[in-house]
């Protein structure tokens, strides 16, 4: 657990006071900007800022190994050595400061020969397996080494006493370790310790005895822990699931969407021949900076296996059985034929697309149905989901930076949404930002004050009573997230209300910008604001009410309707792609896309749209999702008006328009008639004395959540490691 | 700037014929192919032992003209018969095989499905 020593913190605040989004934050103007040359050109920048940004901003690359933009600064690869003049001896630019009228040459001969030289040296100790590491065609030593490495080599050895070894060290099923390659740059470190926040990972010995490693042998239990394999520059950390697979030259790249959280990280999907080999994260500074989480990575193996490739029914001995596709879309037509308005109902799961969505809720609504649901509850009391503002992570992922309190209630980020979780870290650690926390205690990796575990506290907080309230009165900029686990609660909608009336009342004192945000949502699945916006009821009390004949399952998998909860002699259809507890109590079974195989919108936690695109075909006989419902619908006589993409998008945007903005967030108003409107909750109920819980509690609660990781070997490992660490004695 | 009647000269201007002059004189070529092919047919079912009967290929004729029906180009009618005459050619000199011909009638094509259901049900896009 570290923070900055206070002349970070400070220079932090130089850099955001220039960007702009910290001009509120009561600094003095600007200092002065510094002139200095790179290679004779003149850029003015900060001062404090480094030699190696400054050439960034004249358009010169310095070559490096240990610097990265997003941690601390280490300088010790010695790559970055650039000729200063006037300066005896190369400087290392990622750690050097500018200083006035800093003449620097990053080409001249002197420079070319310290690259060169450390280079060199590099190589002595690097091993010459290049044609069997996994790094290969990816590895910055690789790259730079023809670049800026010398023609000729002086190492020989002629005492055949070999190169360097490092025995390799075992972190886990998901990173793979070759020590020999590693040249000590520390990022793995430096990323461990400051945004996953495990402080495992360090170093041992000196000069050619340096180790990097955990010391005692350990799995590195972070959620964050791929993450170090794109940071290590050379093939030291590898993916273990992906050892010896392709090279990057034979896989075709896909930039897309991850769904197993409601962040919606952007990621970029390697495929070869029809197969999703890895997930790599892609720079989105709003959602997922350049991380993904673990799980988005690794347990796309779960996407190959347990996979419904064809439509099956059941037959009359109750067994289901594959058929055609016409078969099945005629046997699921009759029974939905005898069906009309309240016999027939949908429920949506959590990695359904919002094109499926829409056509599934166009398809009921022409039987006169209005029972769609999803499987995530969220309360309906007082304005419910009809204000979008009640239902979304408002003040947006990044604006947590700016924050200066956060409270969290029934949530536990680390596990729920881990890179919402490094925000709250990176915000801890440069912004001294201050955590409180409702539920149970758990590791969020940064200090918090825990404010107590139950909805008593909540109560506390809202009359004043509680310590942590006065921090929250002065707070100029707070934030309040409430987990979607504790709206789950019977007093869910009691939870929300007296959270709206604790926003307006902190509003009410006026120190808060008009336009800052307090109330927000963090939701668990990423189908669920799509669905919300669409017009779908939150919860599937309405479909126990009604007792529907007819169950249409889109995706849905956690088991929130038993087949006791539908009438009698029911009908249950499920559409999705993995084999799990929908299709087991199913009467016909269509598959349906994975959000690899298929272009489909995804609105993430803030309201923000964004598209998964095609990166391998569905297995088998499955089809896209809206396109299965479309066909349901001719064969059923109510065909829907849209035969391609762009027509179902377009009935999209006629029901909710922003789901059609891509990238965009849509603002969401109205909190003080939604605060006054919650009034009506209040009076409905109160608040039960259950404390609030979190099912995620520990790592090994992580992995599995949904189909596609419930159904990943990798996924499985990671929680038999886990465990395996937990009876470890370090 | 060119005067307006150098417009009109430039864009009216002769083109220069393929083979005939005007359209009755390519109506009559397409005629003389038409009725040479169809003189042939006899030979040609005989000749390349195709399962096909002389009325079935006449058929095929008159659809193949069909085609190009609205044609009103004199040069593209003009190349168009010449273009027939050159397979009535191959066809009589027996340079085709009997594959050839039976490629007129298409029997081994299967046609795209058309229409949302069945492309669904195929498995194109």
């Amino acid at each position: 657990m570290m923070r900055l020593p206070v002349h970070r913190v400070l220079q932090k605040a130089v850099r955001h006071g220039v960007s702009g989004n910290g001009a509120v934050r009561g600094l003095a103007a600007a200092p002065e900007k510094v002139e200095v040359f790179i290679d004779d050109k003149r850029v003015l920048v900060e001062p404090g800022t480094t030699v190696l940004q400054a050439a960034a901003v004249a358009g010169v690359e310095i070559p490096r190994f240990c610097y990265h933009d997003r941690l601390s600064i280490a300088g010790n690869c010695r790559m970055c050595l650039v000729e200063v003049e006037k300066s005896l001896k190369p400087v290392a630019s990622c750690a050097m400061p500018v200083m006035k009228g800093m003449r620097v040459k990053t080409n001249s001969e002197a420079t070319r020969k310290a690259r060169e030289g450390v280079m060199e040296f590099l190589l002595i100790n690097h091993p010459l397996d290049c044609p069997i590491c996994d790094q290969g065609g990816e590895c910055d030593l690789q790259d730079q080494s023809m670049t800026f490495g010398s023609d000729k080599s002086r190492f020989t050895d002629i005492h055949f006493s070999g190169k360097r070894a490092v025995e390799d060290k075992n972190i886990g099923p998901l990173v793979k370790t070759i020590m020999t390659r590693c040249i000590h740059c520390t990022r793995c470190i430096r990323f461990a310790s400051e945004v996953a926040g495990v402080d495992d990972m360090g170093t041992t010995g000196r000069g050619s005895d340096m180790q990097v490693g955990t010391y005692v042998e350990k799995m590195l239990m972070s959620e964050l822990s791929g993450n170090i394999i794109d940071l290590c520059p050379v093939g030291a950390l590898t993916s273990k699931p992906y050892a010896f697979t392709a090279r990057p030259w034979e896989t075709r790249a896909t930039e897309s969407i991850d769904v197993m959280d409601a962040l919606g990280s952007n990621i970029v999907v390697s495929t070869r021949t029809g197969e999703v080999l890895r997930i790599l994260p892609r720079m989105n500074d709003e959602i997922n900076e350049e991380w993904i989480a673990d799980k988005s990575r690794f347990s796309c193996d779960g996407l190959k296996r347990q996979r419904l490739t064809l439509p099956m029914l059941k037959n009359q001995n109750g067994e289901l059985t594959p058929v055609e596709w016409e078969d099945a879309l005629v046997g699921v037509a009759q029974a939905l034929k005898s069906a009309r308005g309240n016999q027939v109902a949908a429920i949506a799961g959590g990695l359904a697309d919002a094109e499926a969505l829409t056509a599934i809720k166009d398809l009921l609504n022409r039987l006169d149905s209005e029972l769609l649901c999803t499987e995530e509850i969220f309360p309906l009391d007082g304005s419910g989901t009809d204000l979008r503002s009640n239902y979304l992570l408002n003040s947006k992922i990044a604006g947590i930076e700016e924050a200066d309190l956060v409270l969290l209630v029934g949530t536990n980020p680390r596990f729920e949404a881990p890179l919402l979780n490094t925000r709250l870290r990176k915000s801890w650690i440069n912004n001294e930002l201050n955590v409180g926390l409702i539920g149970p205690k758990v590791d969020l990796t940064y200090s918090y004050e825990h404010v107590g575990s139950g909805p008593d506290s909540l109560n506390a907080v809202l009359e004043g009573k509680h310590a942590f309230s006065k921090q929250l009165q002065n707070a100029k900029r707070p934030i309040i997230i409430v987990g979607s686990t504790a709206l789950q609660r019977a007093d869910g909608a009691v939870v929300l209300a007296k959270i709206q009336k604790l926003c307006s009342t902190l509003r009410a004192k006026g120190s808060i910008d008009q336009d800052w945000r307090v109330l927000n949502v963090l939701h668990r699945v990423a189908s669920q604001v799509a669905a919300l916006d669409l017009g779908y009821a939150p919860g599937a009390q309405k479909i126990r009410d009604a007792k529907p004949k007819v169950l249409f399952m889109l995706g849905a998998d956690e088991g929130v309707i038993k087949r006791e909860d539908l009438a009698p002699g029911s009908f249950i259809i499920y559409q999705g792609h993995h084999g799990d507890k929908g299709a087991e109590i199913a009467d016909a079974v269509l598959p349906g896309a994975a959000y690899t195989e298929k272009q489909a919108t995804y609105v993430n936690t803030e309201g923000r749209a964004q598209q998964t695109i095609v990166a391998v075909t569905a297995p088998g006989m499955a089809r896209e999702d809206w396109k299965i419902v479309r066909a349901l619908s001719e064969i059923l006589g109510i065909k829907l008006p849209y035969d391609n993409l762009n027509e179902i998008r377009r009935r999209m945007g006629e029901i909710a328009p922003n789901l059609t903005r891509y990238g965009d967030v849509e603002d969401a108003n109205y909190f003080t008639q939604a605060a006054q409107l919650a009034d009506l909750a209040l009076g409905k109920g109160s608040l039960t004395t259950d404390p609030l819980d979190v099912p995620l509690k520990e790592l090994e609660d992580y992995y599995m959540t949904n189909s596609i990781s419930r159904a990943s070997p990798t996924m499985a490992k990671c929680i038999q490691s886990v465990r395996k660490q937990r009876q470890s004695k370090y | 700037m060119a005067s307006p009647g150098a417009i009109i000269k430039s864009t009216t201007r002769q083109v220069k014929p393929l083979l005939s002059l005007d359209k009755s004189e390519a109506r009559r070529r397409v005629l003389n192919l038409y009725k040479a092919w169809y003189r042939q047919i006899p030979y040609v079912v005989m000749d390349y032992d195709i399962p096909k009967t002389v009325p079935d290929c006449r058929k095929k004729l008159r659809e193949e003209f069909d085609k190009n029906r609205h044609v009103q180009d004199i040069r593209v009618v003009d190349m168009l018969v010449i273009k027939g005459q050159m397979e009535l050619k191959e066809t009589v000199e027996i340079w085709k095989q009997k594959g050839h011909i039976m490629n007129y009638f298409k029997e081994t094509i299967e046609p795209k499905p058309q229409g949302f259901l069945s492309k669904f049900l195929a498995g194109h896009e």
